[in-house]
């Protein structure tokens, strides 16, 4: 589940799963919507990400997509993560389209990422 | 907040003493009103994190178009003492040099007349906006280079007038194309000459009010006369350097032995290689950005040619260009500090040598758009700014309402409506964006420019009205 919260100049996002590779497909989930769809060929692409904790693992995360919507006009459809720790490694599958260019930055101000009582959250504050 | 001190009529404190974190006072320019507004958000806090900041002096300051962001608050102005104070690049955010350029047109609304759609329509076909609208200059290897270190000198057929009416003459010293990374480039690298999305804009606007006549002469800008105001910034190449060094700093912060309240507050000495590093991509990024206004005022230019012909296109000035989200090395009270501008526009009086020979006179000009329905101001910096706000004012009206709650209140189908009904003609590819932007998401504008003005920070020169907005 993923849902915007109220927020005066940003977007807020607050992430739940059942694991923490469920929170980084919400994550995805959540930034698609603010992409727009995408109606190009499909792409894939593997990913290897590693951060110095599991709250950046979050935010590095949402750069890569974020990269790959504003560099290469990626929209993300879906991905098959494995999370080690710090590290995340998988196939992220994509579509190629014209991306909102909404968002600017992931930032760290209020970043979240960890279980509480069998329930994965996470959160992060967008820069708009 | 009971910690707030009223020291005059629009400055407002919170003392070093409520928290034992903070190395300097909070000061707070504002009215009843909008200090009620800043207090429902968590804009004071941030500016109380703001002021935790090791070589922070002075005070840690807003400016009454305040609202809540991310580590400091949209709106914040913090100087730090050289050489050791800190650079945080949060501090500056992820639009780098995000600013506004006023162009001037040599003819009044009545001479503009029935061209007005289709100037407007044109101005949307030639600036490329949102999505899917690529369209920028496409630079490669040393073109890219040469645009990070010179800023808008690096293109071609560009005025010298537009140079010297840009601050800083549109180039930062110290850029270092080398600190840029990789993922910038390819962000940035076909986005020359884009206007982005979100509250970027072009509008058309006519001069409604001329309060000041002296300074609006000085300005070149009289009663009735058409403007074009342009509102973007560094696009994604500037937002990938924040990115970089904000996740750098972070993993430094140990080593510096720098304990923060907020992680996005990321910092590093100044004097610091993460610190130099940082100040030569951001300032490369801040040329990236004022050769992108540079990019678009010349599509502007051509689509002035296009409708209303090619004299009218020369006849064109650029008033000024002014960045609101920079860290700048300045001089203040004979410190060499670094002042960082979240949201905050430089605003030198009368006199400074880093403003040109023509507004020397008068001031700085300094440009506040409002909402897209209501005005924008033209002012000119006063001396107070640089007694107590190391010369600085404000950049906008400031938001007050988030976008979903802006979208609750109105579709953009029906604020179109409500807008041309106003008389303003609008382009904009995204509905939804329209309905984010709504002038009541934001501040009075008219409030925020009074206070800065009582505040003795800038004056007001000239209220522009829009007649035709082209949003990203």
């Amino acid at each position: 589940m993923y849902r915007f919260v109220e927020h005066t100049a940003e977007l807020e996002v607050e992430l739940e799963a059942g694991s923490p590779e469920g929170v980084l497909q919400e994550a995805l989930r959540a930034f698609a919507e603010l992409t727009g769809p995408g109606t190009g060929e499909p792409v894939e692409r593997r990913v290897e990400l590693e951060a110095p904790d599991r709250p950046a693992l979050l935010a590095a995360w949402l750069d890569e997509l974020l990269y790959l919507a504003d560099a290469e006009g990626l929209v993300p459809e879906g991905a098959d993560l494995t999370v080690d720790g710090t590290r995340v490694s998988g196939v992220l599958r994509a579509r190629r389209g014209e991306p909102r260019p909404l968002v600017k930055g992931v930032t760290l101000h209020r970043l979240r990422f960890r279980s509480e009582n069998g329930t994965w959250r996470g959160r992060v504050v967008l820069d708009v | 907040m009971s910690e707030l001190v009223r020291v005059d009529e629009t400055t407002w404190e919170i003392p070093a003493s409520a928290r034992a974190d903070m190395r300097v006072p909070a000061r707070i320019f504002a009215d009843d009103e909008i200090l009620h507004e800043i207090e429902g958000d968590l804009s004071l806090e941030q500016l109380q994190n703001v002021a935790t900041l090791p070589g922070v002096v002075g005070a840690a300051i807003a400016m009454p178009d305040i609202h809540q962001g991310y580590g400091f608050p949209v709106g914040g102005v913090a100087a730090t003492e050289l050489p050791d104070g800190i650079v945080s690049p949060g501090g500056v955010g992820y639009d780098i040099n995000c600013g506004v350029r006023l162009l001037a047109l040599p003819l009044s609304e009545p001479e503009l007349g029935a061209r007005r759609e289709a100037l407007v329509h044109e101005i949307s076909r030639a600036v490329p906006a949102g999505a899917g609208k690529r369209g920028g200059l496409h630079l490669r290897g040393a073109a890219l280079d040469d645009v990070l270190r010179d800023g808008p000198r690096a293109l071609p057929g560009v005025r010298p007038d537009d140079i010297e009416h840009t601050e800083s003459e549109g180039r930062l010293e110290g850029a270092d194309p080398a600190a840029v990374s990789e993922r910038a480039r390819l962000r940035g690298r076909d986005q020359l000459g884009t206007m982005g999305s979100g509250n970027h804009f072009v509008e058309v606007q006519v001069v409604a009010e001329v309060l000041d006549r002296e300074t609006a002469a000085a300005f070149g800008l009289e009663p009735g006369q058409v403007t074009v105001l342009i509102h973007s910034g560094s696009r994604g190449l500037g937002h990938q350097v924040c990115t970089d060094y904000v996740k750098l700093m972070d993993a430094r912060l140990a080593s510096y032995r720098i304990h923060l309240p907020d992680r996005q507050l990321a910092c590093a000495p100044a004097s610091s290689p993460e610190g130099r590093r940082y100040l030569g991509a951001m300032a490369a990024a801040a040329n990236f950005a004022w050769a992108n206004r540079q990019a678009i005022a010349d599509e502007v230019r051509s689509a002035i040619a296009t409708v209303l012909g090619k004299e009218v296109a020369e006849g064109t000035r650029q008033v000024y260009d002014v960045a609101h989200n920079v860290a700048k090395v300045e001089v203040h009270e004979g410190r060499e500090v670094c002042v960082h501008r979240k949201g905050a526009t430089r605003a030198f009086p009368a006199g400074s040598e880093e403003i040109p020979a023509a507004y020397r006179e008068v001031g700085q000009p300094v440009f506040i758009p409002g909402s897209m329905g209501t005005a924008s101001f033209v002012l000119a910096g006063e001396p107070g700014a640089m007694q107590r706000s190391f010369g600085t004012t404000c950049h906008g009206a400031g938001r007050r309402l988030s976008r979903t709650a802006a979208r609750k209140r109105i579709g953009g189908g029906e604020l179109r409506r409500q807008l041309e009904a106003q008389g303003i003609v609008v382009r904009c590819p995204s509905p939804k964006g329209l309905a984010e932007e709504a002038p009541f998401a934001y501040k009075d504008v008219d409030r925020v420019v009074r206070v800065v003005e009582q505040a003795g920070l800038a004056r007001r020169v000239a209220r522009l009205v829009p007649i035709g907005v082209i949003k990203g």
